[in-house]
């Protein structure tokens, strides 16, 4: 999550990430509404807010990052749709992102965000569920670009298990399916080497941390904090992806 | 029925709810043709109900105000005290014929908790509500009656603790179990198919008034007044009136004088997205959503159903903001001139119609919707008054 608290630390904290094995790096932009995530989101989000985080932060943080590991942008619809969508994206584009993820933009309110997002040269990925009737999968995999988020289970983001591999495997085979270059990723709950290796198995190409780092970086700010959390489960996407 | 109202409305949620939605705008499209849903829908409504309600003329509030006549539509006698029950009724036979077993549901006021825990009892339905702390503690007597009702009643500690964040905590329950349990919303908000849903299961109201007004008068009113906070009691009230000469009039909170925004999200604030519809809403530069303040906690709410964003814009419907100290006054003047005790809520509207009426003619008839009755707020106006 972007954090005003947090300026000055990005390039650290992505060259620890990418130095423990991430390939990408997630950056949250705090909405005061986020519906799709858990307490430790939420709380991060709050904080964030109450810090005075805003856009401004973001671009800054993304110009940090996005020197070490592509850079992909977390943000609910509102602040992407409210300063106009092409600004945004331009913006965030400009500042050196590769993508954009969208928690609560569905496919069927996507069209104008992708054709925006292409224009600005930005992958949108959208994300599927594990509800989602397979020919839903297939369209969302045909319309997401960089990756398909593949959520790991009915519920909000942080704690809690993970749908069985079992469950999950026909959704990652279908989405492979109907777009082959385009990787799966699980996210939602990934926090250890245990969660990653039951979401590799279902076939995915990767995984998606977000809580399990937010709420170890709450305790322990420090840089060392990250290979710690990231370092068992980069292992188990290795091992589990061979 | 309509996903978009011009630009505003949609479905802005998690991929995890899409399949959910998608069978309840299924199921209703089915249930509104099925003969027999309707039958009971509308055995519910007289027997349990206590429908149709009856239209009043307020001739001594009418005096005072020295003008058009002004009518309640008397919502608070539905059965529960509020025009909550009409949708709570509706969407929980929507889902038990989606063999749903539990109801989840949000409120602010509490009067659609309590709606939604009648209802849950009646149709024997798990029910439990969230609600944000601050208003719990501003509309206690509707959490005991939703607890004697058997509803659990899950108290909402994160951000400003009222109705919006007991929309986002209900939001994330339905992630969490939407296979087994239906969000029974309760205003004209949310994603599609909720506002279009609330919006016809409400407009009972207004088809009550134009067949009423058209025995009284021969012809529809000249003004419909209805307060709005989500907006479901004034999308009912106006849907029946749309295509007929009657204007229209929704009046927001305006908070307390001074506050920059109070809660009235059409007058100052602007179109954006939250909780799964594109409609207007209170928010700052950054998109992040604002807190808002209001004496009725049913009316304390950042956004507004999308409908009303399209019928402000294409000026169908006008919308005017009144502060709490003026709401206030209306709450006393129809307990005195009427001995009718209203709900904080409709006392919004209860002042823009008294203004209403000083500017018309006597022979304007206003329709007021008293969408619901007051003896939850006798704590909060008594302090606020000194009684």
């Amino acid at each position: 999550m972007v954090d005003r608290a947090r300026k000055g630390r990005y390039t650290s904290l992505a060259i620890t990430a990418r130095d423990a094995g991430a390939t990408h790096l997630e950056l949250g932009f705090p909405f005061s509404d986020p519906i799709a995530d858990g307490p430790i989101l939420q709380e991060a989000a709050d904080r964030a807010l109450r810090h005075g985080t805003h856009w401004d932060d973001l671009r800054s943080a993304v110009r940090d990052t996005s020197t070490v590991l592509p850079t992909i942008v977390m943000s609910y619809a509102n602040p992407l749709w409210t300063r106009g969508l092409a600004r945004s994206l331009a913006n965030l584009k400009e500042a050196g992102a590769a993508g954009l993820i969208v928690p609560d933009l569905s496919l069927e309110e996507s069209p104008p965000w992708r054709r925006a997002a292409r224009r600005a040269g930005l992958d949108l990925t959208l994300l599927a569920a594990p509800g989602s009737p397979l020919a839903r999968i297939d369209a969302l995999a045909r319309a997401s670009r960089g990756f398909l988020y593949l959520v790991s289970r009915y519920g909000t983001t942080g704690g809690g298990e993970i749908s069985r591999s079992a469950d999950l495997a026909p959704l990652v085979r279908s989405a492979h399916a109907a777009a082959p270059e385009l990787p799966v990723y699980v996210g939602f709950g990934i926090r250890d080497r245990r969660t990653a290796l039951r979401a590799m198995a279902s076939g995915a190409d990767g995984v998606i941390v977000a809580s399990a780092l937010e709420s170890a970086l709450a305790r322990r700010p420090s840089t060392a904090t990250v290979p710690r959390v990231l370092g068992p489960i980069a292992s188990a996407v290795r091992t589990g992806g061979t | 029925m309509p996903s978009r109202y011009g630009p505003y409305g949609g479905a802005f949620v998690p991929e995890t709810l899409v399949p959910a939605l998608e069978e309840l705008e299924r199921t209703w499209k089915a249930a509104r043709r099925d003969a027999g849903f309707r039958r009971e829908l509308s055995r519910y409504s007289r027997s349990l109900g206590g429908r149709p309600t009856p239209l009043y003329f307020a001739e001594r509030l009418s005096r005072r105000a020295g003008g058009a006549q002004i009518w309640l539509k008397r919502e608070d006698l539905v059965h529960g005290g509020a025009h909550k029950f009409n949708n709570a009724l509706g969407q929980g036979l929507l889902a038990r014929r989606m063999g749903k077993p539990r109801l989840i549901a949000e409120t602010g006021a509490g009067q659609h908790g309590v709606a939604t825990a009648m209802i849950g009892a009646a149709l024997g339905l798990r029910t439990e509500i969230y609600m944000g702390e601050v208003d719990m503690e501003r509309q206690r007597p509707n959490v005991l009656r939703m607890r004697l009702l058997g509803a659990e009643v899950h108290p909402v500690t994160s951000g400003q603790r009222t109705l919006k964040d007991a929309i986002n905590a209900a939001l994330r329950d339905w992630i969490s179990n939407v296979r087994t349990t239906h969000y029974l919303l309760g205003s004209a908000v949310g994603p599609h198919p909720f506002p279009a849903i609330v919006a016809d299961f409400q407009s009972v109201i207004g088809r009550e008034i134009a067949r009423e007004a058209a025995c009284l008068w021969g012809r529809p009113p000249d003004l419909a007044v209805a307060c709005v906070g989500g907006g479901s009691n004034a999308i009912g009230t106006f849907h029946p009136l749309l295509r007929t000469r009657t204007e229209l009039l929704g009046v927001e909170a305006g908070g307390p004088r001074g506050h920059p925004t109070g809660a009235a999200s059409l007058a100052r604030g602007r179109p954006g997205i939250l909780h799964g519809t594109y409609s207007y809403v209170l928010q700052d530069r950054d998109g992040e959503i604002r807190d808002t303040a209001s004496i009725s906690a049913g009316l304390d709410y950042a956004g507004v159903g999308p409908e009303h964003a399209f019928l402000k814009d294409s000026g169908r419907a006008r919308y005017v903001a009144v502060h709490d100290e003026d709401a206030l006054r209306a709450f006393r003047w129809l307990s005195e001139d009427e001995g009718i005790i209203p709900a904080l809520e409709p006392s919004h509207a209860i002042f823009a119609a008294v203004r209403e009426a000083r500017r018309r003619p006597a022979s304007h008839r206003i329709v007021v919707t008293l969408s619901g009755r007051g003896d939850k707020d006798l704590e909060v106006v008594g302090r606020a008054v000194g009684a």
